[in-house]
Formats: structure tokens, sequence, C-alpha cells
């Protein structure tokens, strides 16, 4: 009777096993860090927008404060995007180029919105409030970067959940002084931030496990 | 709908579509695929990010005053108006639904001739040449037939264009019209008058076929009335009496002490038994009933408190009976005012009462013209906002006679049969994107002011096409544009005696348009009974069945059977959805051997039409009720052939109520959809005589430790007293949280999506000491929303942890967590979770939807979450400084006119609910199964004052 299996074949299936296995692990391991990554969050990946517009043109070069355009932010929930009356208010007098603002004159001869693309945009199922980040002095650097020196704009931080809950079990370092949260440049934690107001004392213990209403689920989600 | 498929019957699908209110507006800004919805726009001209606006929203041609809410521009939800005496502050179904009517995708988009699509400017040139030819022959054939008319703009166009044309007319298509109640006003003082009802102050009230609580254009206000009233008796420990003598058992008849199931005939001897009993002058015979003594002895002992309300289930005869009994009693629960639907504006006397059909009775004015369109004596016919063809009697033949107008011009929001059948039809514009007026039920005037931007380019105003007709020139910016706003301020310039460009008349115009009331309501009249009032007759009882054409509580008369969100609500009282039923006695059901959903053939004179029937609880026998509005043949997939369409037995004169109804079984099963309501643990309903109380809820052991709460813990209290089952509350609900429509199958499987639903209990004999073996059973209705249960059953039983506990009490689901096990959904006593069998967010997504409140993907549990994104806004409006003023408030809450739900923090030991907790009627549901539940329910208090000794002529 003849051997069906070579002498070999335990080991080449021993090999073969442990090679599956190292590729599992290595697809695995590797997916944990492509989707962490920036790039799985389209971070530094420009959006179509309707009219070529450059932060740093207008927030570095010219200085503009965020707030005149982005008027909703200390308020309301959606910082907010310019009208094109915003827009053509200053470009009826400068730098005038008709081709470029044909968009921004159709929708105000129409009464229609400007459809500005999103780069930081949040899934349908969490609720953010710009008001509240401000009165609670996150700086807009915080979450969007250095956007006075970005040509085309780009999302600077994932947006994931887990970056989101780093600044929510431990928000002071991120922090600035109430008066430099719309400054620009500051490096965060150069000045020592004030105690989140309640926020020590709205801890609580809960089967042992300690939980800030900042990291509740219903906080952020809806 | 697909070819081949009878026309009853379409699929979930086409049901879905209904809810794909996406416009061109809408599709614009998307920019991401990953997400449905929530465009990143910049706002529109002139909107804030988020806004309200008080305009005024129409029910059968009377105003109820709201606030519609516009996110980033466009109308998502719409609240009552405090200061409006109509709405104060609460809403009806209507007015919730009509942000679906003003986003449906199937609203007309094109101007039509002869159905076919043909450019704006073709019909201008008609109307231009229809002015020219009719200013040559004095208007001679020149009709205008509208709806109820109310609107004083409207009324002062009319008025201008029978002035220009002396051969014009103005008829009337309402189909809900009660031209019963006008003759008995006629009779009784000599002219048209309208009660206003005031059941604050009512003690006793009699219901002759009247339903003040059921839907129409004043039961917001009445609702409120009556639930004041009855806090006000509970405080005082006499709670107001109510009785109810009717055919169709309707809300008030479910809240009342005495039910008592009559037919139309006997109805009115009771009425004019009651008169008897009370000595009332005037009466021409007199009449006994076995009932009439001890109600007269209640009516008597209340005095000036007493009221007697006759409504469209009675007759002529009737409702002067009840006219001449209010004087005799000297009730001063009840105002009578000049009909807002008549007089004012019009010139009756210069123009000629025959030529004001609009402003007599509905059927006779439709009659007419359709005899002079018969004749061939019409050549222009305008018909403004207004269904004949589909709405009126199939036996008047109005489509035959609009055959022989060479020029007819429909105008309305949507494709219906009289679009299809005029020679030209031009879209309508919604009125939340509209400039008007209308009035109130009590006469308080308001204005119209657009809240979105117009959604159809080449819709008009009716007062547009008025103008038109009179040839003013356009004012300059277009054809459309401030055309209507400009003939609003022309009217209010001349109502309020200012000139249109004064300082005074612009201050004036803002505060109107702000406050959403442009006055007050006119002085009540006092007019006495005429000396020989008592001259009608109602027709006597026959021996065959009487056929009563009522409202459809979902559709009215038809107007409203575009809107998915009405057809799905299941109906109070039948629980019907997306259909209608032939409603008829128990007994009567019995006798002719019928169950519910058997198709029986309905024959009136020669006319015939199948129908499935329903036995109801309280009907009375002999009388067989048929909704209105059922069983359209043209129009949207929501409207479409379902239910029966019963203008096709109505009697050519509109009558509401008519003899000779015969009923054959066909063998046939024609079973509507009903939806199913009762899906959590039964639990006995809990009444209590007044001043009793209820043992409070033992605090159980639980295994489980308690969960603390450091900050606000949110509850809610439902006071079942004051819950008369409108559901107003659940539709508010599909408002806010983008509840999706599932369609007629999906509800038929127990799969309707409503996160709050109403029970319906029938309470039985013990529900009163009256009650015992004499009157129909009542019903009482109980809202319930999630219970944010403290022990919460389906905590642990989530494999997945998707749905927690938060440290304000509130049980929130984690949509992006749910693995669809559903094992919640069995955990949960009171059946209060919905699952998405489907895939729902492109449906629901578009203009319409409310950007707070997330999508929710096929697969996933979904529930109430006591308006979480409200509380989220106050508490950042708090932070921010600049929020919504005062605490949060739940769509639900807000939408209740009879404020029967209350919510807020339970920590807070003088907050309402904290309060209602202490009352003595307080009671957990389920409370044995120790989950805590956050939500709880005030008991309903049955049984009034012991009732006088009975005096006058008992039967």
């Amino acid at each position: 009777m003849t051997q069906i299996f070579s002498r070999h074949a335990d080991s080449r299936l021993r090999l073969a096993a442990g090679l599956g296995l190292a590729a599992v692990a290595f697809l695995a391991v590797s997916g944990f860090f492509v989707a962490r990554s920036g790039a799985a969050w389209q971070v530094g990946v420009p959006a179509r927008q309707p009219i070529p517009f450059s932060h740093a043109v207008h927030a570095g070069q010219l200085g503009l404060d965020c707030r005149l355009c982005h008027a909703g932010v200390e308020r309301q929930a959606a910082a907010g995007m310019p009208t094109a009356e915003t827009c053509l208010g200053c470009h009826r007098q400068v730098w005038n180029v008709a081709a470029q603002f044909a968009p921004l004159r159709s929708a105000l001869a129409l009464d229609t919105p400007v459809a500005w693309a999103s780069v930081s945009r949040l899934p349908d199922h969490v609720r953010f409030h710009h008001g509240a980040h401000m009165a609670a002095s996150v700086p807009c650097e915080t979450c969007h970067g250095q956007v006075r020196t970005m040509p085309q704009t780009v999302r600077a931080e994932t947006l994931s959940m887990q970056w989101c809950l780093d600044c929510h079990r431990d928000p002071d370092p991120r922090r600035r002084p109430a008066g430099a949260v719309l400054a620009r440049g500051g490096v965060p934690g150069d000045t020592p931030p004030e105690p989140l107001t309640g926020l020590g004392a709205r801890r609580f213990a809960h089967f042992g496990v300690e939980i800030s209403a900042l990291t509740r689920c219903s906080t952020c989600h809806r | 709908m697909t070819a081949g498929r009878p026309a009853t019957d379409p699929t979930r699908r086409d049901a879905l579509g209904l809810m794909a209110a996406s416009t061109a507006l809408a599709l614009a800004g998307c920019d991401g695929p990953d997400e449905f919805g929530q465009p990143l726009w910049s706002r529109g001209r002139g909107a804030p990010d988020a806004a309200s606006y008080a305009t005024v929203l129409e029910l059968d041609g009377l105003g109820r005053g709201v606030l519609v809410h516009t996110r980033a521009g466009h109308a998502v939800k719409v609240e009552g108006n405090p200061d409006h005496p109509a709405s104060l502050g609460a809403t009806d179904v209507f007015a919730e639904a009509a942000v679906l009517s003003l986003h449906d995708p199937e609203r007309s988009r094109r101007v039509r001739a002869g159905g076919r699509p043909r450019p704006e400017a073709e019909l201008e040139a008609a109307l231009a040449a229809a002015r020219e030819t009719l200013r040559a022959t004095g208007g001679q054939g020149l009709r205008l037939l509208t709806g109820p008319v109310s609107s004083p703009t409207l009324r002062r166009l009319i008025g201008q264009v029978l002035a220009a044309f002396p051969g014009a007319a103005w008829h009337r298509h309402a189909p809900l019209a009660e031209d019963a109640a006008l003759d008995g006003a006629l009779a009784a003082f000599g002219r048209p008058v309208a009660v206003v009802p005031d059941l604050a102050r009512a003690r006793a009230v009699l219901c002759l076929g009247a339903d003040p609580l059921g839907a129409g254009p004043a039961q917001i206000r009445l609702a409120r009335d009556w639930s004041e009233g009855r806090a006000a008796g509970r405080a005082a420990g006499a709670l107001p009496w109510l009785c109810v003598a009717g055919a169709t058992p309707g809300l008030t008849a479910a809240r009342a002490d005495r039910r008592l199931a009559l037919p139309p005939a006997e109805v009115t001897r009771l009425a004019r038994a009651v008169a008897t009993a009370l000595s009332v002058p005037g009466l021409a015979a007199t009449a006994a009933h076995p009932e009439a003594g001890a109600i007269a002895a209640r009516l008597r002992a209340a005095g000036p408190d007493a009221l007697v309300l006759a409504g469209p289930g009675a007759g002529p005869e009737a409702h002067a009976l009840a006219h001449a009994t209010n004087a005799a009693l000297g009730s001063a629960a009840r105002r009578l005012v000049p009909s807002p639907l008549g007089g004012e504006g019009l010139d009756s006397e210069r123009l000629g009462s025959e030529r004001l059909g609009g402003e007599g009775k509905a059927g006779e004015s439709l009659r007419d013209l359709v005899s002079s369109m018969a004749a061939g004596t019409v050549s222009h016919l305008l018909v403004l906002d207004a269904d004949p063809v589909g709405e009126a009697p199939a036996a008047l033949g109005f489509a035959a006679a609009l055959d022989r107008v060479p020029f007819s011009l429909h105008l309305g929001p949507r494709l219906d049969a009289t679009a299809l059948a005029a020679t030209w039809h031009a879209p309508l514009r919604h009125p939340l994107e509209s400039w008007g007026d209308s009035l109130a039920f009590d006469g308080t005037p308001a204005l119209c002011q657009p809240a979105t931007v117009p959604l159809v380019a080449s819709a008009r105003d009716a007062a547009q096409v008025l103008l038109a007709l009179l040839g003013h020139s356009e004012p300059e910016g277009g054809p459309k544009a401030g055309t209507a706003r400009a003939a609003v301020r022309a009217t209010w310039a001349g109502r309020w005696n200012l000139p249109a460009d004064s300082a005074e008349f612009a201050a004036r115009w803002e505060a109107a348009l702000e406050r959403g009331v442009a006055g007050e309501a006119p002085p009540a009249l006092e007019p006495t009974p005429r000396p020989g009032w008592d001259t009608l007759r109602d027709p006597p009882p026959t021996d065959g069945l009487v056929a009563a054409f009522v409202p459809d509580p979902a559709v009215r008369a038809g107007e409203w059977a575009h809107n998915a969100w009405l057809r799905e609500l299941p109906q109070p009282l039948t629980g019907l959805a997306w259909g209608n039923a032939a409603l008829l006695a128990p007994a009567t059901a019995a006798a002719l051997g019928l169950r519910a959903g058997d198709e029986v053939m309905l024959a009136l004179e020669d006319r015939r039409v199948p129908a499935p029937v329903l036995p109801l609880p309280g009907h009375a026998e002999g009388v067989v009720t048929l909704p209105l509005g059922g069983g359209r043949r043209v129009g949207e997939v929501a409207a479409a052939g379902r239910g029966f369409d019963a203008g096709l037995l109505r009697p050519a004169d509109g009558a509401a109520l008519a003899a000779g109804l015969t009923l054959h079984p066909t063998g046939r099963r024609a079973a509507p959809p009903l939806a199913p309501t009762a899906r959590g643990q039964e639990e006995a309903p809990r009444l209590l005589a007044p001043g009793g109380s209820l043992a409070p809820p033992p605090r159980d052991a639980s295994l489980l430790p308690d969960w603390p709460y450091p900050g606000p813990a949110w509850a809610m209290a439902i006071d079942l007293d004051a819950c008369i089952g409108c559901n107003a509350c659940v539709l508010a609900c599909q408002a806010e949280n983008n509840v999706p429509v599932v369609g007629p199958a999906a509800v038929a499987a127990g799969r309707a999506m409503h996160w709050l639903r109403i029970d319906r209990d029938v309470l039985g004999p013990a529900g009163g000491p009256e009650a015992a073996g004499r009157d129909p059973p009542a019903t009482q209705f109980r809202p319930v929303p999630c219970m944010h249960c403290e022990q919460a059953p389906c905590e642990p039983a989530c494999p997945v942890n998707a749905t927690v506990h938060d440290s304000e009490g509130l049980n929130v689901m984690v949509h992006a967590r749910c693995i669809g096990t559903r094992t919640c959904a069995n955990a949960c006593p009171y059946g209060v979770r919905r699952f998405n069998w489907e895939d729902h967010r492109r449906a629901v997504a578009g203009a319409l939807r409310n950007p707070e409140v997330s999508l929710r993907p096929r697969g996933v549990m979904e529930k109430c979450t006591y308006c979480s994104h409200r509380i989220a806004a106050a508490r950042a409006g708090a932070a921010a400084g600049d929020g919504p003023a005062g605490p949060a408030r739940t769509a639900c809450q807000s939408a209740c006119p009879t404020r029967a739900i209350v919510f807020g923090d339970l920590a807070d030991p003088d907050g309402p609910v904290a309060r209602a907790r202490r009352d003595g009627r307080h009671f957990l549901p389920l409370g044995q199964l120790g989950t805590r539940p956050r939500t709880s329910y005030l008991a309903r208090m049955e049984g009034t004052a012991p009732a006088p000794p009975a005096d006058g002529a008992p039967g």
C-alpha cells in the first residue's frame, strides 16, 4: 500500500495554517489601524465647492473673523454658512470676478440657498451644538485645525466617536480662557484653563464605574 | 400604480412613495451620499436658521391660528398659537398634517388644459380673453364656485367681481355645511347666527346630534374649555353633566355621563319633549320621551349654566328647538355671533341675494348652479379651491353638467376629479405658502402669511385669479409677486380705516402678523326667538334604515384623502386606518347576520354602492352611518380607491340624513385594515367616583440597585380625565420625530410605527351609577408613549446594550448599536417599541424632515424618546443664554387641546409632574410589575352630583 501523503505533508499543513493565521492577524491589525487612520476618515481631503474659496486668503491674509461668515457659532447648533449676500457684500466692491461668482449671483436672483459642501460633517445620529462648545471654552482650532493656512478647506481631525470621547473624558487640557476661544494660533493649554463648571460635582458612581455627564450616550446621540 | 393590480390594494412601495416629500429644493443641496437629508446650505435670503411664523390654517373655511416652525427656511412643524382663540396653543390632527400636504410630491405643479400641461402664458391669455368676452356681455354666464369662505379679502374680491359683472353669481360647494342649522336659526331668530358654546361655564349640556369635542374647526377651543370646566368641577367636587343623544357615537359621547343612542327622528322627539318639560314659550306642539324629565331637571337646575347644542346629526326642527330652549333657560353658556361664513363684506341688498348663493344653504346653492350649467346658461365657471366633481353627490350630475360649460377654470392644490374635468386647471398655493386672512369659528380675524418659499413655481392664490378676472394690472416684479399680499393689505386698510401707506397701518399690520390675530371677535348678538318660531317639522320616523352622511375622521369630506399621515392614523372609536366602513349598531348587524368586515350592497332609491360594515357599540339602531370622502376615483395613491364613496348614495340636495336606505349582504368579505391597538399587557381601567382616590402605589422591592439621579428626572403624567382621544398627540409625535408611514398592509400586520398610540378601553356597566343597564358603554382613551421605566425590562434584555439608561432617567435607544433581535420589544410589558421592518429613510428625508431627529435604518428598534432633542435644545439654549423660553415641552404635550399631558422634572417638588403624582387619582401603569414607570396616569372620574328630581312630563 502506497503512502497517500508525502512525509512533508504534515509540516506543509502546519506551515499553511500558521501563515493563514498570521495573515488573518495581520489583516485584523492593519484593519484596526487603517480604520483609525486619517485617510479612512477623509482627513485632508478637500470637498468640491460651488465657488473656489480660500480660507488662507480670507482668514489668514485678510484676517477676517470666523463669525463674519459662520454667524451662528456662538449661539446656535449649526455655525451657519455664508449667504450670497454676505459674499457679494464685499465682492461687489473688490475682486469682482464675474465667472467665479456666477453661482452666488444666481442664488441671489433666484432666492435660493448656496449649496456649500461640508468637510466637517457629523453623522445623522450625532447632536452637536457649536454654541455649547463655545460656551465651554473649546477653541475652533481643536476640531477644525489651522483653517487660516488652508487654501482648500480640509478636515483636520477624524471626528470619530473615539476622538470626541478623548476630549469629553478629559476636556480641561484642550480648553482656553473664555476670551481666547476665537483667537488664532494659540497653543491649547498655554494659559491655565478655568475648571469646567460643576463637572467634578457631576461625576457619580454607577456600578463602580466613574461616568461624567459628558460621556453619557444621550448627551451627544439622538 | 402598476396596471393589473386592483385599485384598492396599492403596495407598501406605493405608500412609501407618499412620504417621499422631497422637492427639487431639497435635492439641490445634498452633499454626501452617506446620510440622507441634512443638506448644509447657507440660509435663504432673510430666512433665519430656525424661526416660527404665526399664520392661520383653515378647516371647513374657518381658521385656527398656528405657529409654523421652520428649519433653514422649510416648514417642518405646526404648533398652536397661544394668542388665537380657536387654538390657545394646541393643534388638531389636520393642523399637524398640513406640513405633509405642503410637501406632498403629488401636488399639482403645472397649468393644464384638458388634463394636459400647458404653458402659463396660455392660461393668462385665456383669462384675458374671457375677461373681454364677459365685459362685453356684462358677465352673463359667469359663475364663481368656492368652498366655504370666511376670508375677508376673498369676500371683498368676490363682491368686486359681482359688482363688475352684473350677470355673474357666486355659488358654494360645502359638503359638510350644516344647512339644518341655518334653517333652524332662520326659524328661531329670523336671521343666520352661529353658536359659540362656552363649555368652561356650562354645568349641564345636552347634545342633540352634536359632537362638540369631535373634529371640526372649533374642536381645539371647545375641548380646552370642556377640560377647564371639568377641572373646576373636580376641584369643587361636582363634575359638569354631559348628555349626548344621537345616532353616531363620537368623541363627545365617549366622555358623556348619559349616552342615548337615538335615530334622528327620536332626537327631535327628545328635543321637543325636553322643551315641553321646560315649558318653553312658543311651542306649537308637545311631545313626550322617557328620558326628557330627568334631562329637563338637570338643565333647569343648572339655570344659566345649562346649554342645549344641536349638531349635524339633528334636523332643522331640533336646531330651532335647541335655540328656543336655550333662550328659555337664559343660557349664558353660549354666545350667538354673526356667522363667520356669511353676511360680512358682501352687500346683499346691492348685489341681490339671489346672486349670493355662497351665503345661503350649500345644498341649494350647488343645485342651482348645476341646473343652470345643465341648461347651458353658464359660459364661464371658476372653481376656486373645491372639488365638486369628486365630492358633490353623484346624483347631482355635476360632472355631466360641467361638460356643457365652454370655459371652466379649476384652481386647486391637487389633480383631483374636477382638475381633470375642467377645461383649465391651475395649481393653488398651499396656505403655508400664501398670503390671506381668515375668521375663526367665533369670528376672530387672523392674517395668513407664508412660512416658506413657494414650493410650486406656477401656483397662484385664489385672490390672484379674481384680480386677473377684474383686469387689475399686475404689480412690478412679475405676474405673481406681491399680488395677494397687496390685496390683503388693501382689505385690512379698509377694515382698520387707515391709509395703507401710513405708519399707523404699518405698525398695526406688523403687530397682527407677529401675534397671529388681527382683531377681536365680533360682539355677541342678543336675538330673541321670534313669535311663531315653531314651524319646522323634521321627517317622521320611517320603517327602513336612515342613512347619516358624516365627515370622515381622517379625510373630512375627501379634501384630506391625499394625506398619508391622516390615512394611517387609527380613527378614534373605530380603530380604522386606510379606509372606511358603514357603521351600524351591533343589534342591527346581528339581525342581518353581519360581522365586522362583511360586505353589503347599500341602496338608496336607485343608487347602489358596496361597502364593508363595522358594528360599533353605542350606535343607534335603525341608522347606518356613512362616512364621506372615501373611494376617490382619481387622485394620489393615498386617496384613490380607499374605502367606499358615500357620495354615490347621497341625495342630490346634499342632505346629511336620508331615509329609505336598504342593505343587502353580498356574502363577500371586504375587511378594511383595523389598526391593532392593544399591544401591551392588559390592565383593567381604573375609574374614580367624585372625591375618591386611589391607594398610593407601593414602593416595590427590587433586586436591582437603584439608579442615582443627580440632575433632573424627566417624567410625564397623563390625565385620563382630560383625554378626549382626538389623536393630535399621535400626529404631533409623527411630525416631530420623522415617524414613517408604512402603508395599509403593514398596518394590518401590526407594524404601524407611531411612537405614541392611543388605547381604547371600553368601560362596562360599572362605569357610573347611571350607566347600569341602560346606556351603551363609554370609552376611555389612554395615550401610551414609552414609559421610561426606572427598572426597565428592556434594558437587561438587549444583548448588545443598545437600549441604555441615562442619568436623567431617559431610557435611550442607540440606533447605531441595535442589531434588531427584538428581545427588548418582547420584554416590554407596555408594547411601545417599534421595529423598522423596512428602510424608510429615503421616504422620510427631504424638506419635511425635522433635522433634529435622526432617521432610523432598517432592522433597528425605535421608540418614544420624551423628545430628547427638545430637552437638549432647552439645555443648550439655557447654556448659550438665548434658547427656547421656559422648560422643555414634548411635541405631544404642546399639541394636546385639553392639556392632558404634563412633562417635567420629577425631582422638582413644585413641578407639574410632582404635583400630578400627589393627586389622589395618580396611578402607575402595570405598577405591580415593579418597573417604576416615569410615565404615569391620573384616573378618569365618572359620575356627577346626584340627579335632581325629575320634573315636567315624564314619558
